[in-house]
């Protein structure tokens, strides 16, 4: 892909430091995201990279550091903040309500209503369908509750749920863990959707082999810090895996 | 069973319900002596007495939606009841004394639910704590003592035909506006944004609080319906009986839970309906007034109640794991 290296930065975190208590879990981390970019963020756990993507989503706030959204200077204080961006997060597991229906799960926190704040259901129904039909997902009814759901669908769910609401950047937290192989491919195949549609996405993962497939570019981080950043074009998967577990060791 | 539209209107756990509702129904109008059950009197007198805990019970289905319980209605009810009394004695008219039982009930379920979101522990025991502090303050301030407020609220007059009269011989309005509860908290909890809310905190609280919803301010709210349900039945009552008593909403907590199961909420947050509860309602006390017209000891009542609680709860988790 050739667009790549003249992309316009969508995101931009500069010098970002964050503590919890005594813990010092990000030490002046840089990181970007460009228009329609998927980067693939990897790291061991508790190496920050869950930490670096709240403040990103608004979950938590930077103890230092500036965010740069389309060149602009961002103040990110709650997830409501981030989503008005355009920036939507797909937790793992914890991202949907098990007993509620697809479209209530899809529509949370924004349904779409009539006068009074009555529910508009009918809207809920068809646009949760449409959505996920373009994802590929062809579900029986949007009242299905989610917990009937396979492991893919689920992500597929809560993925629609950022397509739905126009997201320019989704970030993926653990999207393919505790999946199995060909739930994995289906996650996969949503996110070469999401690239179609020029969408950025993060996806933040320790399994080097399903981000691989589909990311433009690999940040490494260990210990809260980045170790590394490079283009898939410059790397090797072996390479790439050797980095890895090079970064997990240095002191 | 049709997923279609308004899923949650009639799940199973609805219907299991409404199946045990109809056989209790069915079962007392036949053997009770004389039939009694299905006597005008008898139903007039159900329908007198159903919506005292009824209305709060309703509340209570709401409550433990969104994830929560309140224990501490035993003592809000007849907390906001010695307000309403007082009140009329301090020269208020019934319905500004009304007004300020039903203030002190939403305010009183404020600081339940400020206190369970603040310091995140559950709000079983934060509730067990408030019900007891409240109560000591109630026995202390009323000296226990019954207080007629019959002077203030004569029969018949408009006050009292509004909250306790009755329409044509013998139809209570109390039934009127526990239905009217049922309806108005129904269209919340099933059609509106904010019952959408209470579903998705009492399911997944974190998923919910990701999605920008602010599940403290909706859990200190669904506190604050439980609260003014209680001061509203409080005066209810208290207008029913031309009294305060001390005694009013004594175990109202524990059967209210009951009623809730019975009609199929969840105990762990994200499942129920206002028709399950409704009907847990209904059920429990049917239950109670035919086992007690067929010479069944009051007292040994409980028992069957409690073994309607477990029977329901047993019943629809091995219906979860089935469906699932």
């Amino acid at each position: 892909m050739n667009e790549n290296q003249n992309r316009q930065p969508l995101v931009r975190m500069v010098n970002i430091h964050k503590w919890f208590g005594r813990v010092y879990a990000l030490r002046g981390v840089d990181f970007e995201v460009g228009q329609g970019e998927t980067v693939g963020l990897i790291g061991d756990n508790g190496a920050g990279k869950s930490t670096l993507i709240k403040i990103l989503s608004g979950y938590h706030r930077a103890d230092r550091g500036e965010i740069y959204f389309e060149e602009h200077k961002v103040n990110i204080t709650s997830p409501r903040d981030s989503r008005r961006l355009g920036i939507e997060t797909v937790y793992q597991e914890q991202a949907l309500a098990g007993d509620l229906s697809i479209a209530r799960n899809i529509f949370m926190g924004r349904e779409p209503v009539k006068n009074l704040g009555i529910l508009d259901r009918k809207k809920m129904d068809e646009e949760s369908m449409k959505a996920l039909e373009e994802l590929g997902l062809h579900l029986k009814s949007p009242n299905l509750p989610v917990k009937t759901l396979s492991g893919g669908e689920r992500q597929g769910v809560a993925i629609s749920r950022a397509l739905l609401f126009e997201a320019k950047l989704i970030i993926m937290d653990e999207p393919t863990v505790a999946l199995s192989v060909k739930e994995v491919r289906e996650v996969l195949e949503f996110i070469r959707k999401l690239q179609k549609e020029r969408i950025a996405v993060i996806f933040i993962t320790h399994n080097l082999y399903h981000v691989f497939d589909v990311a433009d570019r690999f940040v490494v981080m260990a210990r809260g810090k980045k170790m590394a950043d490079v283009k898939k074009e410059e790397i090797s998967l072996d390479e790439l895996s050797e980095l890895v577990v090079k970064s997990a060791l240095v002191e | 069973m049709k997923n279609s539209s308004e899923s949650k209107f009639f799940t199973y756990r609805v219907i299991n319900t409404l199946i045990m509702f109809i056989a209790l129904v069915i079962v007392f109008s036949l053997f009770t002596p004389r039939n009694i059950f299905i006597s005008v009197r008898n139903l007039a007198s159900l329908g007198k007495l159903v919506p005292d805990l009824g209305v709060v019970a309703l509340g209570i289905g709401i409550l433990m939606v969104c994830g929560e319980f309140d224990l501490s209605i035993s003592s809000t009810l007849p907390l906001c009841s010695y307000i309403f009394a007082s009140a009329l004695f301090g020269g208020l008219s019934p319905v500004w004394g009304f007004v300020l039982a039903l203030l002190s009930g939403l305010a009183l379920g404020f600081i339940n639910g400020l206190i369970v979101v603040k310091t995140r522990m559950p709000s079983f025991i934060i509730t067990l704590g408030t019900m007891m502090f409240w109560k000591g303050i109630l026995y202390v301030w009323s000296r226990m003592m019954p207080t007629s407020i019959r002077t203030f609220i004569p029969t018949d007059s408009l006050f009292q035909k509004v909250l306790t009269g009755s329409i044509g011989p013998f139809f209570p309005v109390q039934t009127i506006w526990f239905v009217a509860f049922a309806i108005v908290l129904g269209i919340i909890l099933h059609f509106h944004r904010f019952g959408n809310w209470i579903y998705a905190t009492g399911d997944n609280q974190e998923a919910a609080r990701a999605m920008g919803i602010n599940t403290n301010l909706v859990k200190i709210i669904c506190f604050m319906i439980v609260g003014v349900l209680c001061a509203f039945a409080g005066c209810m009552q208290s207008v029913r009986l031309g009294s305060f008593a001390a005694t009013q909403g004594v175990g109202s907590e524990l059967r209210a839970m009951a009623a809730c199961v019975i009609g199929g909420t969840s105990l762990r947050g994200g499942i129920g309906s206002m028709m399950g509860v409704f009907l847990g309602i209904l059920t429990l006390h049917i239950l109670d007034n035919g086992l007690v017209l067929m010479r069944v000891p009051v007292f040994g009542v409980n028992a069957f109640i409690g073994l309607a609680t477990i029977f329901f709860v047993l019943l629809n988790s091995y219906l979860d794991r089935k469906i699932k």
